[in-house]
């Protein structure tokens, strides 16, 4: 992503909010997965474990910015932002639709992606990301995010796609009785359509950043990035021209966003390499 | 003290055969319960009376049994020999006719675990009761404690969840996959009963248009008509397959009609927009093949049943759960009960103390406003006062104890005032006696009067020793 130079630190030792969150998605995740056993009565318990998780996430993100880390400085920084986005996501989706399989399967990879943001080795800094690279950031994240939630949504109706059509109606997928089939597939292809365009615009900036450093272009992270777009490029048309939905709607939905993932661990891990 | 009883027959103990014998009809449920309260020891009554259960809750006289009557009364109101009955009729009284009514409003004892209509009923038979002025306070606050429970063992457990028959499975099958069904587009096919039930069971559940369609246009019409929708010739099956969303189909067709190469084209057509297809034919409408299709959901007569097995599985789950919900509830509502019955007697103690105080209290202060009095003797006159009023306070108490009839029942009122004051008596020195009759010497001799202490008859002095002897 970034010409190493320079020793200035990139970031900052995690807040006290950040244990907190830590603690709280933990107890969120376990709170969820005691519903989804069938105490449906610690529901309202569990998605209240969420929202205060989110609340921690926040202030550790505004404790950093007091710190001058900003959310979109790097890689490492932009992946908190997205478990951020994506816990977001999902305390919305959620005031809507009974989405405990959803919160189980969201919560543990929030908690995983705040923990490898923030106590993953942080490299130095680069000398200079500019305007251009951090809007690029901005955007990929935002985009990450949003392609984030859809792929939530799309494994969720997988699994109860699943447990409807091979009629395993004591399948947790089935007994949850989470959002139906159809709006949950709707929802998964607006945030498409959502993130399509901010991601769009994200990966042009990342190219005029990358042709303006002069770098060369055989990072396997650039054919990934690709990957992605091509993939939810490929979705939207295919609804719109062929009516694809459901089954392979939500597979592609997971394959572009693997790829997306694939790139950000190949950063994280090149940063902690370098 | 009167007490809560239960008197009935339900799909438990009785076939339906026996229990219509014992069924009253609306309009007979006041003149049954005032005949009741009228010829019985009953002192509040209530009849409910469904196709599962005809059940008497009631309120005893004070120290009566009425259960046996009860019993005899149902049979002979039906013109049943009470012998015939008797093995098939329960009852419970107490604690146990608390929990078998909170368990019935909860349809913890309903034949199809966690139905609704047995509460809608219930309050029915209590307005029923309340009309034909049999219900009373007791009985009162117990149905509307159990209409409390029933509603927090909806609320609090899943024992109303999931559908318990076979028409509701559709619908609830359907909402997995639609969701909100208003505006969604049913097509039946074949016009058998089952069919007609399942399409009236998402009609009621927002559906719009209902399409029936039949090989024979007249009984399309003719079921139609009877469930509000259109009729639509055979020959336009495929047609009406790409435009709904939830087929049911029961004809009595011997091959498959929804074949696989009528919804390779259906599917393409409708661009795999999402679509149930509901059989219950036997034998099946479907080919089961079809299920391959993307976005085709199929389910036949055996998964329906196999979901309605599964929800009451769940709901016998949710049960046990219940049930202890069910028991706390009637706990705590016998331990309220117990304790409505010595409210009067602790106001009536609270009343008669504080008159003794404020009429002593009284005396006292117009004896002191009368003229100026040294701080020695307002002292003596408080001293005074505290004397008297305990010695009236423990007056009755007093006499009642040395005037008990027999030895046995001295013994028995010491122990339950060594109970009620945390006493521990002394085996008789007579010290205690001597006490006494310094204190009454004392009070003799000041100006206040006494206020009538009986005399001390020497035999009922020590009762300590006898108190112990009853103790251990």
């Amino acid at each position: 992503m970034t010409p190493e130079g320079g020793d200035r630190l990139l970031s900052v030792a995690p807040s006290p909010a950040f244990w907190v969150a830590v603690a709280l998605y933990a107890a969120a995740t376990a709170a969820l997965l005691v519903v989804l056993a069938g105490k449906g009565r610690f529901r309202g318990a569990a998605v209240a474990l969420v929202a205060l998780a989110f609340v921690a996430h926040g202030t550790d993100i505004g404790w950093r910015g007091t710190a001058h880390v900003h959310p979109a400085q790097s890689v490492r920084e932009a992946m908190g932002f997205l478990a951020f986005i994506l816990t977001g996501g999902y305390l919305l989706a959620s005031a809507r639709y009974r989405l405990t399989l959803g919160g189980a399967v969201v919560m543990p990879v929030a908690l995983i992606m705040l923990v490898a943001a923030r106590l993953s080795p942080a490299g130095t800094a680069p000398e200079d990301l500019g305007a251009l690279g951090r809007i690029h950031i901005s955007l990929a994240t935002i985009g990450v995010g949003v392609f984030a939630l859809a792929s939530a949504l799309s494994a969720i109706y997988l699994a109860e796609e699943r447990a409807l059509k091979k009629k395993k109606f004591d399948a947790v997928a089935f007994k949850d009785r989470g959002a139906p089939l159809e709006p949950l597939d709707r929802l998964a292809h607006r945030l498409v359509w959502v993130g399509f365009p901010i991601f769009t615009v994200a990966i042009v900036l990342g190219a005029i950043w990358v042709s303006k450093l002069g770098e060369s272009l055989d990072r396997p992270e650039y054919p990934l990035a690709a990957v992605t777009w091509l993939s939810y490029a490929g979705l939207l048309v295919a609804r719109q021209v062929y009516g694809w939905r459901g089954k392979r709607s939500a597979r592609l939905t997971l394959a572009g966003f693997a790829a997306a993932l694939a790139v950000l661990v190949i950063y994280l891990v090149r940063r902690m390499v370098m | 003290m009167s007490e809560l009883f239960v008197v009935g027959i339900s799909w438990r103990t009785a076939p339906v055969a026996v229990r219509e014998k014992l069924a009253f009809r609306e309009e007979e449920v006041p003149d049954v319960l005032r005949g009741m309260t009228g010829a019985l020891p009953v002192g509040e009554a209530l009849l409910v009376s469904t196709c599962n259960r005809v059940e008497v809750y009631g309120v005893a006289r004070p120290g009566q049994d009425p259960t046996g009557a009860v019993r005899r009364y149902l049979a002979e109101a039906r013109s049943v020999r009470p012998a015939d009955v008797a093995d098939v009729l329960y009852d419970h009284r107490g604690a146990a006719a608390v929990r078998h009514v909170f368990s019935v409003a909860s349809a913890l004892d309903s034949l199809v675990l966690g139905e609704a209509q047995i509460l809608g009923q219930l309050k029915a038979a209590y307005a029923a009761a309340g009309q034909a002025g049999t219900s009373g306070p007791m009985l009162g606050r117990c149905l509307e404690r159990a209409f409390g429970v029933a509603k927090r063992v909806r609320t609090e457990t899943s024992i109303s969840r999931g559908a318990a028959n076979v028409s509701s499975v559709a619908v609830e099958l359907a909402a997995r996959v639609f969701g909100d069904l208003t505006g969604k587009r049913v097509l039946v096919i074949g016009a058998g009963k089952m069919s007609t039930l399942a399409a009236r069971h998402l009609y009621a559940s927002g559906a719009q248009r209902i399409v029936v369609t039949n090989r024979s246009p007249e009984k399309a019409e003719a079921l139609a008509a009877e469930i509000d929708g259109v009729a639509r010739p055979w020959a336009d099956l495929e047609g009406l397959l790409v435009d709904a969303d939830v087929v049911i189909s029961s004809t009595g067709a011997r091959e498959p009609i929804l074949t696989k190469p009528l919804f390779k084209k259906v599917t393409k057509a409708r661009r795999w927009r999402p679509i149930m297809v509901i059989d219950i034919a036997v034998p099946r409408d479907a080919d089961p093949k079809i299920a391959d299709f993307d976005g085709l959901y199929l389910f036949d007569i055996d998964d329906l049943e196999k979901v309605v097995a599964a929800n009451l599985a769940e709901r016998a789950k949710a049960a046990e759960h219940a049930a202890r919900i069910v028991e706390h509830e009637a706990g705590q509502f016998e331990r309220w009960l117990r304790s409505q019955g010595v409210v009067p007697t602790i106001r009536a103690l609270r009343e008669r103390f504080a008159q003794v105080a404020d009429a002593e209290l009284q005396k006292t202060l117009d004896q002191l406003a009368r003229r100026e009095h040294t701080p020695a003797q307002q002292r003596e006159a408080i001293q005074r006062l505290v004397q008297l009023v305990v010695n009236k306070l423990l007056h009755p108490p007093t006499a009642a104890l040395r005037e008990a009839g027999t030895p046995d029942e001295a013994a028995l009122r010491a122990e339950v005032l060594c109970d009620l004051f945390g006493l521990e008596p002394v085996a008789g020195d007579g010290r205690e006696g001597a006490e006494e009759r310094s204190g009454r010497a004392r009070r003799e001799s000041s100006a206040g009067s006494a206020g009538g202490d009986a005399p001390v008859p020497p035999a009922a002095e020590p009762s300590g020793g006898k108190e112990r002897e009853a103790a251990t």
